[in-house]
């Protein structure tokens, strides 16, 4: 038979693991990739180490291929950890340097067991234990009540929400779980009503912005955090101070955003009724749960009166859960572990980075003297925020936070303001689909036009970088907030 | 890229372009072909195969010339490669011994029976169509505008990807 011969070519393809052909696009981004990893072995960069030719090297390549994501960010990551193992560890491949202490190679492992990616597996657990135990649709159908019919006031009810959960969930899990409450309600709205893509254009915005607001918010504050606590134990933010650092200027960027587009997409509909229906879940794994949710939650808050640190309290959720057969096999493979390759390639790199001196020979490039640290920072969060847009906000953290931290260091400039401003850069960076995975769901409704997305991403985007950068540093004095004391 | 294919048998030329015309919502996304009998069909889905896309869905009449429509999905349902196609009788003249064999063996998804009604029709496509690429497709994202969004939705939300 015919078509059963020919099927069983493609059987791949109904199982959905089909071997993709690069794209043009993609092959491009490999080759580029391979040709610049291979310049700084044959050109002699002045002033630049022999450790930090071989680490260039690498860098040059993380960045092509985290830019044209001609292999998986995630892969990327691995070949990072890899290649800094074969070319500088201590069991290099290539000749040892002199005069080059190289890193015992165990290093570059360690990167994908840093404290702060056990912070984030904690995160993951308690995500995804809300998604098993539908905790988030229920406390979304209880909170979103008070907010009444009007459609104004029902976005501000769900922006409030989903920035809420995203502190605590993936932004991308997030905004599909509300998008899944959104869906019936632009259905029941006339196609030409504007407020179809208000409602489907402020999960996403609410997601990326609530991203700031904790350390396990999103994957660009973990790599903030990693690269700040390797740079010394005084830069070390925890969970509280995190928190106080970013909401107040969250708070207002969330309602800038949402009378931006109550201003920009005015209903017609007098009323709106979004549909929840979900019923708490009583059952004895469910109440575990719950209560090592709030246990968690708990101490991270109260880390100042315990000084339990938050990346030991993140594997408390891990350890209650597993043990207690709430989570099985299922739920533990289930992780999310690419996103915390992701973070830890970041890390490795970092460390490659600073290990090698390559760093400082790149800011040296360029004479930064004549500025001051408040417009050095303004511009590594405006590079954040143009990254961003156009790249993963993972791998923009990844390949900015580790020279913004020298940069800082090597002007006196406070590293805290560095790692952090990067961070919340290109949480903000939200105006295109390609931009974050959450627009891109938005975008898939059909109901948000790339012109819509593009002229609300820029306006809260430019609106958060003015405010982090302007007046968050004189908030934090006022609230007595300490970045710690820079060591030259 | 790879689309998924709706593929409609139907003997009647003019039901199948009733059908047909029918699915046009579904068109923007997914790829339909028509077929009038059983070997028809078949040579359609090998052509489907070779251009690297995959039948999804296939609605299918029973009474056609030569192989029996239920015959034919029995046929889908027992070879591996075909297995996973949703399967869909869309007729009027399927006696019960045919229909318990339909879902005895064939694996059947849905009976639509003629004449069909357009809202049924489109719900029937869009569940079952929404099954196929939640177990098959990597993106999901494609298929939001025109298939069951909240579920899609939900599956996003159990499996996200990375920021």
């Amino acid at each position: 038979m015919l078509y059963v011969s020919a099927q069983s070519n493609s059987s791949s393809v109904l199982k959905g693991s089909p071997v993709r052909k690069l794209s043009p696009y993609e092959l491009g981004g490999l080759i580029l990739g391979l040709l610049l990893f291979c310049m700084p072995f044959v050109v002699t960069f002045p002033g630049l180490s022999p450790a930090g030719h071989r680490i260039f090297s690498i860098f040059l390549l993380a960045i092509v291929l985290w830019v044209t994501e001609a292999i998986p960010l995630f892969a990327t990551a691995a070949v990072i950890i890899f290649l800094e193992i074969l070319m500088i560890s201590d069991k290099s491949l290539l000749p040892q340097i002199s005069g080059f202490s190289a890193p015992k190679f165990s290093v570059f492992y360690n990167a994908l067991a840093h404290p702060v990616l056990m912070l984030f597996l904690g995160g993951f657990f308690l995500a995804d234990g809300a998604a098993k135990f539908q905790l988030d649709r229920n406390l979304a159908r209880v909170l979103l009540k008070p907010f009444g019919t009007s459609p104004k006031y029902i976005m501000l009810g769900l922006m409030l929400i989903t920035a809420m959960f995203s502190m605590f969930m993936s932004n991308t899990a997030t905004t599909a779980t509300m998008m899944a409450v959104i869906i019936p309600v632009l259905a029941t709205l006339p196609v030409q009503d504007r407020m179809r893509t208000g409602l489907a254009l402020c999960i996403p915005i609410a997601a990326n912005i609530g991203g700031i607001g904790t350390p396990v918010g999103t994957p660009p504050n973990a790599i903030a955090l990693g690269a700040l606590s390797k740079a010394g134990p005084q830069y070390s933010i925890s969970f509280v101070k995190w928190m106080v650092m970013a909401i107040p200027c969250m708070v207002v960027i969330l309602f800038f955003a949402w009378v931006l587009l109550t201003l920009m997409f005015r209903s017609g509909a007098k009323e709106i009724r979004p549909q929840i229906d979900s019923k708490f879940d009583k059952s004895l794994p469910a109440y575990v749960f719950y209560i090592t949710f709030a246990a968690t939650i708990l101490l991270w808050l109260t880390e100042p009166l315990h000084h339990v640190k938050s990346t030991i309290v993140g594997f408390l959720p891990v350890v209650v859960l597993l043990s207690t057969r709430v989570f099985t096999t299922k739920e533990l493979h289930a992780v999310q572990w690419h996103v915390l390759w992701l973070v830890a390639g970041g890390i490795a790199l970092g460390t490659g980075v600073s290990a090698s001196g390559l760093d400082a020979w790149m800011i040296g490039l360029i004479s930064w003297g004549d500025m001051s640290p408040a417009m050095i920072a303004a511009i590594l969060c405006l590079a954040a925020l143009m990254m961003g847009s156009v790249i993963s906000h993972s791998a923009t953290a990844n390949l900015l936070v580790p020279i913004g931290m020298t940069l800082a260091i090597s002007l006196q400039m406070n590293p805290v303001k560095a790692a952090v401003f990067i961070a919340i850069g290109s949480s903000l960076a939200m105006p295109l689909p390609i931009s974050t995975p959450p627009n891109a769901i938005a975008y898939s409704t059909g109901a948000v036009k790339t012109k819509d997305m593009a002229i609300t991403g820029v306006i809260i985007g430019v609106f958060g970088w003015a405010l982090f950068t302007l007046v968050a540093p004189h908030l934090w004095n006022l609230m007595g907030v300490h970045l710690g004391t820079v060591t030259p | 890229m790879n689309r998924v294919v709706i593929l409609c048998v139907e003997d009647e030329s003019e039901v199948r372009e009733a059908i047909v015309r029918d699915l046009d919502t579904f068109a923007e996304v997914f790829r339909i072909e028509e077929a009038e009998d059983a070997a028809d069909a078949k040579q359609v889905m090998a052509d489907c195969v070779k251009d690297g896309d995959a039948v999804g869905l296939v609605l299918c009449d029973h009474l056609l010339p030569g192989e029996k429509g239920v015959d034919f999905l029995v046929e889908l349902n027992e070879q591996p490669e075909t297995h996973s196609i949703r399967k869909v009788l869309v007729t009027g003249q399927a006696g019960l011994e045919d229909t318990i064999k339909a879902v005895n063996d064939a694996g059947l998804d849905h009976y639509i029976a003629k004449p069909w009604k357009i809202d049924e029709l489109h719900e029937v496509v869009k569940e079952q169509l929404t099954d196929f690429v939640l177990k098959t497709s990597a993106n999901l994202l494609p298929y939001v505008p025109v298939l069951d969004g909240t579920r899609l939705m939900e599956a996003i939300a159990h499996g996200g990807r990375t920021e």
